[in-house]
């Protein structure tokens, strides 16, 4: 029976035809439709803005050891962080689990041969290497210091730096996502193989359809609010200007109601990577799988309706707060039953530590602590204290760091074994997994402390007696900017002499797992017809535990050889 | 021929629903209301409640494009994921109308305001 | 599926025109690629979205500056275009009709008058944008014939002026864009303010009733009394919500004209049929979203104030 066989970690003895081996020049990569190498060369590109990204931060906390501005003057140094911001987030965070992860693993996990629109995936690549292109050529000639949130009237009348063509590059960018969450959305209703219905998908590819609706309605409404700024900068309207009846709060509003939702395009990949994480690591079927389906869902329709909660002091209506602030806390719902499915999950499961474990129990504690310090934000009172503190700087890294980040991460050692067919070294995965955890809460929590106490976010200097909270984080810093490179180092060098990965090295059931590693081209020998259910652990599948525990055994021997 | 048995039923459905008297029919009808269009915005409505004219304009704009949808763009035949797609965009429009203005038109009122 | 030996062995049976390797059968292809379609037309609806609940904000704050300049739009010229577009839609329904019988010659002559009803409108715009000009509506520094041949009148505005920033940064212009500040009153050209005085007046004799909004007394007004330049201020943020509407739309327009010229070509060489039709299915339905954009354009911008006009209140 089909599900027997494809359980077993069959290690390949002859070297098959696969999708790395189906072509070897630039050309075949650079014109290909395959899914898996676009993929690869996203995960490339996303890689390098990350440690560009990963450079201005290190400035920013190497600028923030010492109260003076002595590092960094002030107007370089908002350059500095502006930079990072949409580094980070808009060529980082928003394309990475679903331009690498989605691209590659959608169509294997649903039992089709590539997605719906393979032209379009290779178009958005295209635009996205445009975009971040441009940005970059920006980033050259001088870069940009608004701040990411572009808040007019500042980046509209009064800032000298390359507003326009910065904003050029993301709304090239934006497009990217669009097409990515429009391929997604097609692919997911019209390419499931027979058998492979609704219920039976991954929760990942939930959690990505959830995503693609979002980017899809909201992308576009970044893309005319950038365009109006750089027509106002142009041309000197006025529509955001006080002085001739324009309003600097409508621009918050438009470029609020695409970057709330953004925030959960950042968060809801990660949520469903976790979920295979969670599921598989503890060798049982997900706990409440429709309710954390529904939830992704949910998240993405309410999250479209909270976005005022970016703009309690700006001057937006307090009865318009209200609203937005009760919203709030009900979109906080979904988010809090995911985070208590997972917890089931996880009870009487049959836990392995592997490195992708590790990370994603990281992202339960780090993701509870960031969603919970968004409470705090969004409740009218305690935010007027709070707002442009660093206890906002601290409450996204967590959710955005070490939520998505840690998740990305988990996912690529996880998916690492099918996409290169190379194991890496666990000692050194779980080192950094470690590292990085440590890390980033040595970083990040005393940024919630200084929030509370008062220091300002966006600025070079501070009051002496905040310094040494900012040291800890700086320390922490580096710690984790050691335990982020680690993995380029380990995984690479997995690439040229790790262990081959059988087909099914963690033996488990998904659908991703019953074809080669790496897979070939087309994906699967034969076209699968899906007779089971989603996480379906059980020893009437043919799932042997005595083998998985013979395995951990042997890993467990590894890891004191080495 | 085998192969062309699946998708027959579909584009079939066009073929028998929508004929050219139809289609012209439909333009007909778009034709006209843009003429009440026009006519209506002359004439001052204001006497029945403010707002009264371009509430009439956006009605019939609103059933212009629902003929537009519905028989040019064949979504009356379409599969019912299409026609979700259509009523959930102008949903999700009627909510960055609706929460954009909540804050403007609340500002300075009550408890809170001047 | 049937087992016949077409080009792809390793599949077993024959392709279906255009049909492509990812696909099992047509109607897959089908239904993806207009599912696909709907999620782009879903993103340009939130795309225009954006421009409508700026409209949207500014029209509630300060109506009857919109009325006005409204009021000095060319309805018949708007009008016009709105009639020329539904027609073009007919003839685009039309070739979709043709294109599912595998009639050529019909498919062509229609893509080609469907384009030119498309070119109609966009000369219309031409001579609409270039009246602009030659009025001095255009509210961009440097975009009016008026003020640029020197003939501007004496109700030119004044600039603003500010206490800080914007001069200083202007003078200290090294690097950056270029960007010297420009004033945001720029040039813009207007004279037509016996509406709003009227309306002033009403207000003034009676002011508890709703004549002006909120944002309009405290906009219109200096010291008590209707300051002509901000209430022009409003007049240019109208004219310019309507030139970025407007342009945008037609943007999408002159797209579409480009996509009606390769759709035409590929007709022409009898791609389409039958068992091949969805790429005209598609692009008919970019081309009837571009209609029904100005479908709602036409009333919101030109016919808005027109009541008074008629000899209304």
């Amino acid at each position: 029976m089909q599900t027997q066989e494809a359980i077993r970690p069959s290690i390949t003895d002859k070297p098959r035809q696969n999708y790395l081996t189906n072509g070897y020049t630039i050309k075949s990569w650079l014109l290909t439709k395959d899914h898996k190498r676009i993929a690869i060369m996203y995960l490339i590109s996303v890689s390098a803005f990350f440690m560009m990204g990963g450079l201005y931060a290190a400035a920013i906390r190497l600028e923030l050891l010492t109260p003076a501005s002595d590092l960094l003057e002030s107007g370089t140094y908002n350059k500095v962080f502006t930079q990072h911001g949409i580094l980070m987030i808009f060529f980082f965070l928003i394309p990475s689990i679903p331009a690498v992860l989605g691209n590659f693993l959608i169509p294997l996990m649903i039992g089709a041969k590539d997605l719906a629109l393979p032209r379009i995936n290779l178009l958005s690549l295209y635009i996205y290497w445009i975009g971040g292109g441009l940005v970059l050529f920006a980033l050259m000639q001088g870069g940009v210091d608004t701040g990411w949130t572009f808040y007019a009237p500042y980046s509209t009348t009064f800032s000298n730096t390359y507003v326009m063509l910065v904003g050029l590059g993301i709304f090239v960018n934006g497009f990217s996502s669009i097409l990515t969450g429009l391929n997604f959305i097609v692919t997911i209703h019209t390419m499931r193989a027979p058998g492979m219905t609704w219920f039976r998908l991954p929760l990942f590819v939930w959690a990505h359809y959830a995503t693609s609706l979002v980017m899809i309605l909201g992308t576009p409404v970044i893309a005319i609010t950038i365009l109006l700024l750089a027509l106002e900068r142009a041309g000197g309207i006025g529509i955001f200007d006080p002085a001739i009846g324009g309003d600097p709060i409508l621009f918050q509003h438009l470029f609020w109601f695409y970057s709330h939702p953004a925030v959960y395009i950042m968060i809801l990949p990660g949520m469903g990577v976790i979920s295979e994480l969670i599921s598989n690591f503890s060798r049982k079927k997900i706990f409440g799988y429709e309710f954390i389906a529904f939830s992704s869902i949910a998240i993405a329709v309410f999250g479209f309706l909270v976005w005022g909660h970016h703009m309690f002091v700006s001057g937006q209506s307090m009865y318009a707060g209200l609203v937005f602030s009760f919203l709030t806390m009900v979109v906080a719902v979904p988010s809090a039953i995911k985070m208590f499915n997972w917890a089931a999950t996880l009870y009487k499961g049959s836990i392995s530590f592997d490195t992708p474990m590790l990370y994603a129990i990281g992202f339960l504690g780090l993701f509870l602590i960031g969603g919970l310090t968004g409470l705090f934000l969004g409740a009218m009172g305690l935010t007027v204290h709070l707002t442009d503190t660093y206890f906002v700087v601290a409450h996204f890294h967590y959710v955005m760091v070490g939520g998505q980040v840690i998740a990305y991460l988990g996912g690529i050692h996880y998916w690492w074994p099918k996409m290169t067919g190379k194991m890496y070294s666990e000692f050194w995965g779980k080192i950094s997994a470690m590292l990085v955890f440590i890390g980033f809460n040595l970083t990040f929590f005393p940024q919630f402390i200084l929030g509370y106490i008062g220091m300002p976010r966006r600025y070079a200097s501070y009051p002496e007696e905040m310094q040494v909270l900012n040291i800890f984080s700086t320390a922490g810093a580096s710690v984790l900017g050691v335990g982020l490179v680690m993995p380029l180092i380990y995984l690479g060098k997995s690439l040229i002499n790790g262990k081959p990965a059988g087909d099914n090295p963690w033996m488990l059931p998904g659908l991703e797992w019953r074809t080669q590693s790496p897979p070939p081209t087309e994906n699967f020998d034969v076209m699968p017809v899906v007779t089971w259910e989603a996480y379906e652990f059980g020893e009437e599948n043919g799932l042997d535990l005595e083998a998985a525990r013979r395995r951990d055994r042997e890993m467990a021997s590894d890891f004191q050889k080495n | 021929m085998a192969e062309h048995g699946t998708h027959d039923m579909h584009e079939q459905h066009e073929h028998e629903h929508m004929t050219i008297p139809k289609y012209l029919l439909i333009f007909g009808i778009l034709f006209i209301g843009t003429i009440v269009t026009y006519l209506v915005a002359l004439t001052d409505l204001e006497w029945i409640f403010p707002g009264a004219n371009t509430l009439v304009a956006l009605a019939i704009a609103f059933f212009k494009m629902t003929c537009v949808m519905l028989f040019f763009m064949h979504v009356y035949w379409s599969p019912k994921l299409v026609k979700l797609s259509a009523i959930a965009s102008f949903f999700w429009l009627a909510i960055m109308f609706a929460y954009t203005m909540q804050d403007y038109l609340t500002r300075g009122t009550g408890v809170f305001g001047q | 599926m049937a087992t016949h030996v077409g080009e792809h062995n390793d599949h077993g049976h024959a392709h279906a025109p255009g049909l492509q390797h990812q696909f099992e059968d047509m109607k897959q292809q089908e239904e993806s690629v207009s599912i696909g379609m709907w999620m782009f037309l879903v993103q340009e609806i939130m795309f225009f979205g954006g421009l409508f609940t700026a409209y949207l904000v500014f029209r509630s704050k300060y109506p009857m500056a919109f009325a006005v300049g409204s009021n000095h739009l060319d309805a018949f010229w708007g009008g016009l275009n709105t009639l020329v577009l539904i027609v073009s839609s007919l003839t685009m329904a039309l070739t979709v009709y043709y294109a599912q019988k595998g009639n050529r010659n019909m498919q062509v002559i229609l893509i080609l008058l469907t384009m030119f009803f498309g070119a109609v409108f966009l000369g219309v715009k031409a001579i609409e944008y270039t009246d602009k000009w030659n009025h001095g509506t255009v509210p961009i520094t440097g975009l009016n014939k008026v003020v640029r041949e020197g003939h501007g009148d004496s109700h030119a505005s004044k600039p603003i002026e500010f206490s800080i920033g914007p001069k200083a940064y202007a003078a200290e212009a090294a690097g950056g864009e270029e960007h010297a500040y420009v004033n945001p009153r720029g040039e813009f050209q207007w004279n037509d303010y016996d509406l709003i005085e009227k309306k002033v007046a009403e207000q003034k004799a009676d002011p508890n009733a709703y004549i002006l909004t909120t944002d309009e007394k405290n906009g219109y007004f200096s010291y008590g009394e209707l300051d002509r330049d901000k209430f022009r201020d409003k007049v240019r943020i109208f004219y310019w919500i309507y030139f970025v509407m407007t342009g945008l739309h037609a943007l999408h327009m002159v797209v579409g004209l480009g996509l009606m010229t390769w759709l035409g070509w590929m007709a022409f060489r009898n791609t389409y049929s039958a068992e091949y039709y969805m790429p005209v299915e598609m692009s008919g339905l970019y081309w009837h979203f571009v209609d029904i954009v100005w479908i709602f354009l036409f009333p919101l911008l030109y016919l808005l104030g027109r009541h008074f006009i008629a000899g209304g209140h």
